[in-house]
Order: structure tokens, then sequence, then C-alpha cells
């Protein structure tokens, strides 16, 4: 039973100076991927190293299987390791790259080379056995490091950016073969990232990660759907944030909210937090939530349901077509400005510069306390 | 530490034995042992000698004051020739660096930025003198510039270490100005600055620390060096000749206080200038565009690279390989083979010594070596591992025969009285003078090796000891040949250090300064050719080696 908890974990570097994590406590079960996000520095790579034993937690404890692995060597923990930039054994050839783990665990010949030929033919390589590794590129490099990785018959598979060093078109496809692999084997694997989009393609659940802290867990769409925080809204998609203050509060957690500097008036349900009247908050929005309506849009002869859509003015400023999407740069009388994300072939033609009327449903819109500084929840380290 | 408490896979016991055995010493227990025992050995042989010697003064004063300050006959007259030597030894040092670099500067531009045919051979020229026996260039020298009736002395001491430092400098700014990205030249060009003004503000502030550290190398070699200096000194008597011929006549305290001398400025010149380096402001900031502009013309570049390159050889490689065209005609024969003194008996003795005392000090270093280098570039140490980086080079800062006689003075019958002057006291003192020579390429690859494919290794189920040998040790395998033919190549050429130690024992060096100081001409130049062949071929080795490694 490969589960993986980790329990009041704590790293510190550099004699303390440095803390890499703080005091993370989090619980993987067998047979989930799961994806450590968060952006550069975080912690996400410690983290795994620590499950890995590369790494030591300083304080706190680390469970595989129920069981304490303090002490034990990572060559003992029977896991397979994917890393960034492969560390493929350049001196040895792909066989022997690949059939190293199952020599360091002393099996017999027959084993091993039933075994290696197995997992070289799940990634496609059976073909090169006697080639060194110098032949590869990235992609190919990869697929050799994932099958000396699962060669071992370890059931749980870690990997620090294992689509890091792929070109981006090669990963988008990769991703989906890597995820099938590791279904496939039945493997508890965990999977660090701070690419938002490979983790919300592929993951059962995510886990967020910022300044050593866990912000929140979850599958893709809970975290996608209901962010806790400013940092995750931003963090996962596109998303626009506006000031305001809460102007009134309603009953079933509605409140109105009033954007900064006379801005437009918008009703939102609270999800997350207590509010009080006159609170400074921030509102999310994602880019692909915001419709666009021309001013004479006759919303009663619609075919379509748009109660609860909260509808104000805005000026469009500037479209960009991006191939499958079109952009629509938006500003509000009080001079802030949000972004609109419509597919490419989206008909409505606007001009430049037209006052359109923008509309955004009331599930969509989130709310959130002003935080000290803004600027620092809102940049993506 | 907790006990184990995860059960292990069910098929450890069927592990093949050399995995079993490396499981086992993998335990930390030994890595802490292993360490201990090199940190003891490093001590014992390089740090315990050194700091020996300082005691012995201490310890000697009454007798440093009566033979040195205060004689009955001659007073303070053995001072003056201390600080008349010591005169002596920094200005040849200091002149014959400032003349590699100059020389050096545009060399290393055409080597490291043109491409032309034969370029490889000129590299491996220039390299050469590095690795032949310096007694050997000193003898060439001296004939060549015999030649043109410079007699021993002053000028042709500064011959001498031009020709056997000039490699050190060369090779340093040779590989820091591969290693400039000729981007930011481009850069500066595209800006508008002409050639000689971006090497001048872009290129050369870059290339500081390389020329530096070729400067710190020379300078020490030059100031240590006692093989050539004794064949080109005539009358002149430079600090390591002294120590020499103090232990010669025995006057140990006068030979320890000149030694600890040595050390001690060594050690200051080396501390300082690797924390003033830092600092330094190189070029001058200002620009003369106009006239830099006209020097930066082609015909000025094209003079400048003949001029260096003709006085490369005229100064350095003619000098340095002479001797090889006076093998022919000499009548080496009869001296060498036909004489009644069996020189041939004793050119072979002394080769065998060499070639024995070599091979035992890459052997020794290399078991030593190794785990050194892993403690510098693995142990987490902090500041333990900052000072020990650091007295790593002290041997090399430091004048051999000031090592050699300390070495004496700790091993020998006056100290631990463990060995008498002979071959296992030579053997000593070459493994503590060449061990940094082993030491600092494994360092080298191992810091630029990458630590990542270890760590796949130990994910992988191999223990601390399986992943040393199969994927570390293929990997650094390049740094340790190297530093295996620079430890080789070093101990063959030393001259001071084996002296002060050698009681009846010769090498082949010491052997040509003998033959050299009794005239014995036409077999000193038998034997300088031989071990220049020898040692040509040792580095055409070691460039092999290094150059496969850089693929």
């Amino acid at each position: 039973m490969p589960s993986i908890e980790l329990v009041n974990v704590t790293k510190t570097f550099n004699d303390g100076k440095v803390l890499a994590v703080d005091n993370i406590s989090l619980k993987i079960d067998d047979g989930d991927y799961v994806f450590l996000l968060g952006p550069t520095g975080c912690g996400k790579t410690t983290t795994l190293r620590m499950i890995a034993g590369l790494e030591n937690p300083t304080k706190g404890k680390v469970l595989i299987g129920g069981k304490d692995v303090e002490g034990i060597p990572p060559e003992d923990r029977d896991m397979g390791f994917i890393f960034q930039h492969f560390e493929i054994f350049d001196h040895l050839t792909v066989w022997e790259n690949v059939t190293f783990g199952l020599e360091m665990r002393g099996y017999n010949d027959d084993y091993i080379i039933e075994e290696a030929e197995k997992a070289l033919n799940k990634v496609g390589l059976l073909d090169y056995v006697d080639e060194y590794p110098s032949i590869f590129g990235n992609p190919g490099l990869q697929k050799l490091g994932i099958a000396r990785a699962i060669a071992t018959g370890a059931k749980i598979l870690i990997m620090d950016e294992p689509l890091g060093s792929l070109d981006p078109k090669v990963s988008k496809v990769f991703r989906h073969e890597l995820r099938n692999l590791i279904k496939d084997l039945g493997l508890t694997a965990i999977h660090v990232t701070h690419n938002q989009e490979e983790a919300l393609a592929i993951a059962d659940k995510i886990i967020i990660m910022r300044s050593g802290q866990i912000l929140q867990m979850g599958t893709p769409y809970e975290l996608y759907e209901n962010p806790n925080s400013i940092f995750v809204a931003n963090f996962l998609g596109e998303t626009n944030f506006l000031q305001g203050f809460v102007l009134k509060l309603l009953e079933d957690n509605k409140m109105n909210i009033w954007i900064r500097l006379g801005g437009p008036k918008i009703e939102c349900i609270n999800f997350n937090n207590k509010f009080n009247l006159d609170d400074n908050i921030v509102i999310s929005f994602r880019y692909e939530d915001v419709y666009l309506f021309p001013l004479d849009y006759d919303f009663e002869g619609s075919p379509y349901d748009w109660t609860n859509m909260q509808n104000f003015r805005a000026d469009l400023e500037a479209s960009r077509f991006i191939g499958a999407t079109k952009r629509f740069y938006l500003k509000l009388d009080n001079g802030d400005r949000f972004l609109s994300i419509k597919p490419g072939n989206f008909e409505e033609s606007f001009t430049i510069g037209e006052e359109i009327i923008v509309g955004i449903h009331l599930n969509d819109i989130h709310v959130f306390k002003t935080p000290e500084n803004l600027f620092n929840e809102l940049s993506l380290t | 530490m907790k006990k184990k408490n995860i059960e292990l896979i069910e098929t450890e016991n069927s592990l093949p034995i050399s995995l079993k055995i490396d499981k086992f010493f993998s335990k930390p227990v030994y890595r802490k042992s292993l360490d201990a025992i090199t940190l003891i050995f490093f001590i014992l042989v390089i740090i315990g000698p050194i700091i020996n010697i300082f005691s012995t003064i201490f310890l000697n004063i009454p007798a440093i004051k009566n033979d040195v300050f205060n004689d009955d006959l001659i007073g303070n007259l053995q001072w003056k020739n201390i600080l008349r030597s010591l005169g002596y030894s920094f200005s040849i040092a200091g002149i014959a660096v400032g003349i590699d670099i100059v020389i050096a500067l545009p060399i290393s531009i055409i080597l490291a930025r043109y491409n032309f045919r034969g370029k490889n051979i000129l590299d491996a020229l220039v390299d050469l003198p590095m690795a032949v026996p310096t007694s050997a260039l000193g003898f060439s020298v001296l004939l060549f510039w015999g030649i043109f009736g410079i007699e021993p002395g002053f000028s042709l001491i500064i011959f001498g270490h031009v020709v056997f430092t000039f490699p050190y400098i060369v090779r340093n700014m040779k590989i820091v100005l591969e290693k400039v990205d000729t981007l930011y030249e481009d850069a500066a060009r595209t800006l508008g600055a002409p050639g000689l003004t971006v090497f001048r503000t872009i290129t050369l502030p870059m290339m500081k620390e390389g020329i530096i550290a070729g400067g710190i190398l020379a300078f020490t070699r030059s100031l240590g060096e006692t093989g050539a200096t004794i064949i080109l000194s005539g009358l002149v008597e430079t600090a390591p000749i002294m120590i020499v011929g103090f232990r010669r006549q025995l006057e140990l305290p006068s030979a320890s206080l000149l030694a600890g001398i040595l050390i001690s400025i060594s050690l200051i010149l080396l501390f300082s200038i690797k924390i003033l380096t830092r600092k330094t402001g190189f070029p001058i900031k200002s620009v003369w565009p106009r006239i830099e502009r006209i020097f930066s013309h082609k015909y000025f570049r094209f003079f400048r690279d003949v001029m260096a390159l003709s006085i490369l050889f005229v100064i350095i490689l003619v000098p340095a390989f002479y001797i090889t065209t006076q093998i022919i005609g000499e009548d080496f024969v009869e001296e060498l083979f036909l004489g009644q003194d069996y020189k041939w008996a004793y050119l072979y003795v002394s080769f065998i010594n060499s070639i024995q005392i070599g091979a035992l000090a890459v052997v020794i270093n290399l078991i030593f070596g190794i785990p050194f280098a892993f403690i510098i570039t693995k142990r987490k140490w902090g500041k333990v591992i900052t000072f020990l980086d650091i007295i790593l080079d002290i041997p090399i800062a430091i004048p051999s025969a000031a090592l050699g006689f300390a070495t004496f003075m700790f091993w020998g019958p006056i100290g631990l009285g463990v060995f008498q002057s002979g071959f296992y006291m030579i053997l000593f003192v070459h493994i503590a003078f060449t061990f940094p020579y082993m030491v600092r390429p494994i360092i080298g690859v191992l810091e630029s090796s990458n630590k990542g494919v270890e760590e796949a290794a130990r994910t992988l189920g191999a223990s601390n000891l399986t992943v040393f040998r199969r994927i570390t040790l293929p990997n650094i395998k390049q740094g340790i040949i190297a530093g295996c033919i620079m430890v080789f190549t070093r101990s063959l050429g030393e001259t001071g250090a084996t002296i002060v130690v050698m009681g009846n024992i010769r090498t082949v060096p010491v052997l040509i300064v003998d033959w050299v100081e009794s005239n014995a001409f036409p077999s000193a130049v038998f034997a300088s050719v031989i071990v220049i062949v020898f040692s040509a071929i040792l580095i055409f080795a070691l460039r092999t080696v290094t150059k496969n490694g850089g693929s």
C-alpha cells in the first residue's frame, strides 16, 4: 500500500537561514496522481526530495505505506524518480541505463531482461538498446528516464518537472502519454511542476504551494472553480482582479460591492470569508467568464437566460486575434482595466473605442479581503 | 537516528557480492573513517612539516642568533646574505612574470581565437616546458645563450625562469579567453568600440582571474625553483639555492630560518593576492577612441602577432629545446658509456629512481587525493571546507626546497626520526608538493560533473559506493588521469626538494645538475634530451586525455 504522508514537515537550509518548507502536512493515497504546483522556489522540489530521501526533513515525519522512513537512504526506499534534466548515465548504453536499477536489486538475468524489455517497450525505445543516449534529443532522453524509473517495478513514481525540459508543443502531447502510462501501471505518482496548465490537464489532485507552505489542495476542477486565495486564483488560469468595498450585505451570503473610484456596483456571493460593511475587497473573475454585449442588446428578447448576470458598462480599448482565441481589452470609467477572452471565430464585431456592456455570472465572481500587500499577492512568485 | 523500520526489498540476499560489499562500506561510519584518515594524511604530510619548521625556528632562537646575526667571525653577514638572496628571488620572479604576461597576452589570443594550420603543434610546444625537468631546460638555456656570450648570472636566471614559467601563464590566459563569450565583444563593437578598446575594456577584465591565477602560479614556481637556477646562477645565490647550500653544509638553524621566511612570505602573498584580486579594478577605464582605432588596424594586429610569435620563439621555445640539436655530434658516447666512472649506470639508476618516485607519488596521491577532493566538493562543513580549500594550495605556493627542508626536519633524524635522507624521504617530499596537482583537477571535474546522475543512481537503488564506482568514477576519469600525469611530470622535474633530502640517491634532474657542475656536458646533454623526449610523450598523453574530456 504505497500511500505517502507528510506530517508537520519543515526543511531549512544553511543552518536555518533559508526556510524551504514550512511545517506542511499532506497525504497522497495509493494510486493517486498528485501534482505539487507552485512558483519557482516555493519548496515543491524540496518536498519531493524529502519523500525520495535525497534530503532529510529538519522537523517532522515522512510516512510511506504508513511507516516512518527516517534514516532510510534513497536507495532503499524503492521509488522511481524522474528528473527534469533526465540525469541519464551518458557512459552507459540505453540497455545498461534501464537495467541499472534492476541489477541493484539483485534480480536474476532472465527477470532483468524481461522487465527491461517491458519498460523499454512501453516508451517505444526497444529498438535502441545498444545505442548510447547521446543519439537522443530531449524527448528520447526523458522516455529513457521514464523507462529506467519504471523498470525497477517501484510502485511510487516521483517526478521533478519531468516535462520541463521539453519543447512546449512536445510536452503537451507527451503529458497525456505520461498519465496513461502511470495509470496503466497503477502507480502512486507525485509530479512537481510550475506549469499550471500541465497540472490542470492531467492531475488527479493538485497541491498548490507557495513560500514553503501549502495554500490549497483539491481536484483541478475544485481549485479552478473555487480558489481560496488571490494567489491561487491568479496562478491557475487567466484572471481579472478589481478592487472595491462592501456596499451592502444581503441574504444567502450575497452582498453588493462597489468597485473603487466610482466604478460599477456589482452583486456577488461570498464563498470563502466573512465580510463586514465597508470592508476593502478584491474580486476576481476569469477572462473566459466575461461576456460582451452591444449597448443595444435585447436581454429580455434573448433566447438565453440572463438572470444572475451582473452587467456594467466598459470601453473596448483593443482586441487581439491570437489564432484559437480573441482577446478583448476593456477599461472601466475609473481607469481599471480587465480582459475578456473569446474563441477565435467569435463573430460579434465591435469597434475599438466603443462603449459596450460587460456581463459576468454571479457564481463566476470570487471575493477576497484586500491583503496588506496586493502587489505581492498578485506576483507569481 | 531511529532504527530502520521499513522492510528492505526481499531480494536483498541475492545481491551480487560486489554490490553487497559496496552496501556494507557505504555506511556513514566508513565514510567518516575515510575522511578522518585523509585529513590525518593531509596534516601529517603537508601541514605538519610546515608548522614544525616554525616551531623549530622558535626552539632554536639562540642558535639562529649565534649563526645568523651574531657570529663570532662574520657578525650578521649571514643575515645580509639571506636578505640579498630573498631580494634576488623576488626580483627574478617579478621580472620573469612581467615578461611572461607581456608575451603571453598576444600568444593566448592567437591560441584561443585564431584558427590556423599547426595551431595544435604550437599549443603543445608552448605547454611542453611545463613538463620538462627545469634542470634540463636550464641547461638548454645555458647552452643557447652561451652562443651569444651571455654568462651565468642574474639575467641568465631570468631568461631561464621565463622559459619554464611561461606555460603556466599562457595556459591560464588561454583557458579564460576561451570561456569569455565573444558576444560581449560583438556587442561592444556594434556600439562603436575599436578592437583594441574592446580588448582593453571588455575582454581583459573578464580575463583578470585567469591572468592572476597564472601569475601566482608562475611567480611561486619561479620563487621556488632550484634546478635550473643552480645551473644558470653563477655567483648569484637565490633563496632556494641558499637553503640547499645551508643544508649541504648542515647549517640547519640558518636553513630553518630561511625556509621559514620563504614559507611565510609565500603564504602571505598567496592569501593577500587571493583576497586582493576580487577588489582590483583591472583596466584603465578611460578610452582614447581615435588613437585606439588606429592601433586596432589590421596592419598593427598583424605586426603584433608577428612580433609576439618571434619573441616566443627567440626567448622561449628555441632556448628551451636548443639542447636537442646538441646531441648530434656530441661525443657523449665516449664520456657516458666508455668512461671509467660508469656514467651510464648512474643515469640508468637515476632514471629508474625518478620513475619509481614519480609512480609511487602518483599512487599515494591518488589514494588520498580522491577522498580529499570529495571532502572539498561534497562535505558541507562550511568554513572548514573554505579553509581546507585554501591551505590545499600551500604546497604549490611555497618553494619546494623550503618544503623539502621542512619535511626533512619533521620526518628526518632531527624530527620524528622516521626516515633517513634517501629514497623514502624523497618520495615523501614529492608526495607533499605534488598533492595539490592531483587534487585540483579532480575537484575541477567533480564540481563541473553533474550531481543529478548520482542522485538518479541512488533512487534506482545504488548505494553510495556503487554510485561512486559505476557513475562518478567514469565521469571524473579524465580529471583523475590529468592529475596523475601532472603529479608524475612535476615529480619527474623536481630538483630543489630532492637535493635537500636525497642523501646518496640521485634522480635525473639532480644528476643533470651534478654533471653540469662537474663540466660533464655531453652526458648532461644526453640525459636532458632523454627527459625532454620522455616529458614530451607525457604532455602529449595529457593533452589527448584532457581533449577527450572536453567532448
